[in-house]
């Protein structure tokens, strides 16, 4: 180790200590994905906001998953993000697109990656805009 | 790829209604900037804080004759989201709050729609980076001055002479705690970034 290293190290952990996320878990996070970190199949990893949903059969097949895969599972039975999975359980997020690529394969999880082209997409652009403002000033505090 | 917004990959069969498409803004700044509270006040859900790799390159981003030494840290990343409606949902992503220079956020804002620069004028130093970061990537980003205690120390153009930002990259301030505030504040970006998609 050099002396660079040493001092990444320590940036690092001063980093993790501005932003805590609460306590380390117990098992080291890539165990469970068997020491894979995320998939490079495509070149680029899945986009945070890649959209997973549980398949008929992942839910009907539920048992017979472990641990984080069925939690995921289980989870998305309500489609949602690959960010929103990873906040949800606590896990990595390069753990859960890995996760998520095995559930996919085992056709148990529906994976939605979305078109990178829609940052220049007009009708896109003008829909957010759209829906943006008619958000209302204050909340409802309905309860 | 399909002409379908979204692809369903592999073999998996679709059971639950078809997801929304995806979008997102980052949400940029220093350190405790009001980037956290930014997206509460205008999220519909509770913020989500997840961990997520990012690359902090070792060497000073000044000095791109050397090829940087890059590490991964875990870093913690708040974000929220809207439902614009039942076929595409807004993400909200904060870059995680690290004053230094050197991070790359490439992971997270990979197809955004733009980025929002929250700015407190009493430590601009802390939101060079964000700006230098959209400049480079060039994606669409509104510099926003957060109003703490409803005003603003510095005026906007002493605010775009410091900050030595490019006359078209649009500078508002902006009210972190007030939902409207932080709607007009996305509009200022999306706007931007649809004139910029229209050439």
């Amino acid at each position: 180790m050099t002396a660079g290293d040493t001092q990444a190290d320590g940036d690092a952990v001063s980093g993790l200590a501005a932003d805590p996320v609460g306590r380390a878990p117990a098992v080291r996070p890539f165990l469970v994905t068997a020491g894979r970190v995320a998939s490079t199949r495509a070149g680029t990893p899945m986009p945070l906001e890649t959209q997973v949903v549980s398949t008929a059969a992942g839910i009907v097949g539920m048992e017979r998953l472990a641990f984080e895969r069925r939690d995921i599972v289980a989870l998305c039975r309500q489609p949602q993000s690959l960010a929103e999975v990873a906040a949800r359980l606590r896990l990595h997020l390069n753990v859960v697109r890995v996760l998520a690529e095995d559930l996919e394969s085992t056709g148990d999880l529906s994976v939605y990656v979305p078109r990178s082209e829609a940052a220049n997409d007009l009708s896109i652009l003008r829909r957010v805009i759209d829906g943006l403002r008619t958000i209302p000033d204050f909340r409802e505090t309905t309860p | 790829m399909t002409p379908t917004e979204t692809a369903a990959r592999g073999r998996a069969q679709q059971t639950a209604d078809r997801p929304p498409l995806p979008v997102k803004l980052v949400i940029a700044g220093g350190f405790g900037v009001g980037k956290t509270t930014t997206v509460g006040s205008i999220s519909e859900i509770a913020p989500l804080t997840t961990e997520a790799a990012i690359t902090e390159v070792a060497a000073g981003v000044d000095d791109l004759s050397h090829t940087p030494r890059k590490t991964t840290t875990t870093v913690a990343m708040d974000f929220g989201c809207i439902t614009i409606d039942p076929t595409l949902k807004l993400y909200l992503f904060g870059t995680p709050g690290q004053e230094r220079f050197g991070f790359m956020w490439d992971d997270l804002v990979e197809g955004a729609l733009g980025g929002l620069v929250i700015v407190d004028t009493r430590r601009l130093d802390d939101c060079y980076a964000a700006v230098d970061y959209f400049e480079h990537k060039q994606i669409p980003f509104v510099v926003a001055v957060n109003a703490f205690d409803g005003k603003v120390e510095h005026d906007l153009d002493q605010v775009r002479w410091a900050l030595d930002v490019a006359d078209q990259v649009p500078l508002v301030t902006f009210d972190a705690r007030r939902r409207g505030s932080v709607r007009d504040a996305l509009l200022a970006v999306l706007e931007l970034a649809l004139e910029r998609a229209e050439g």
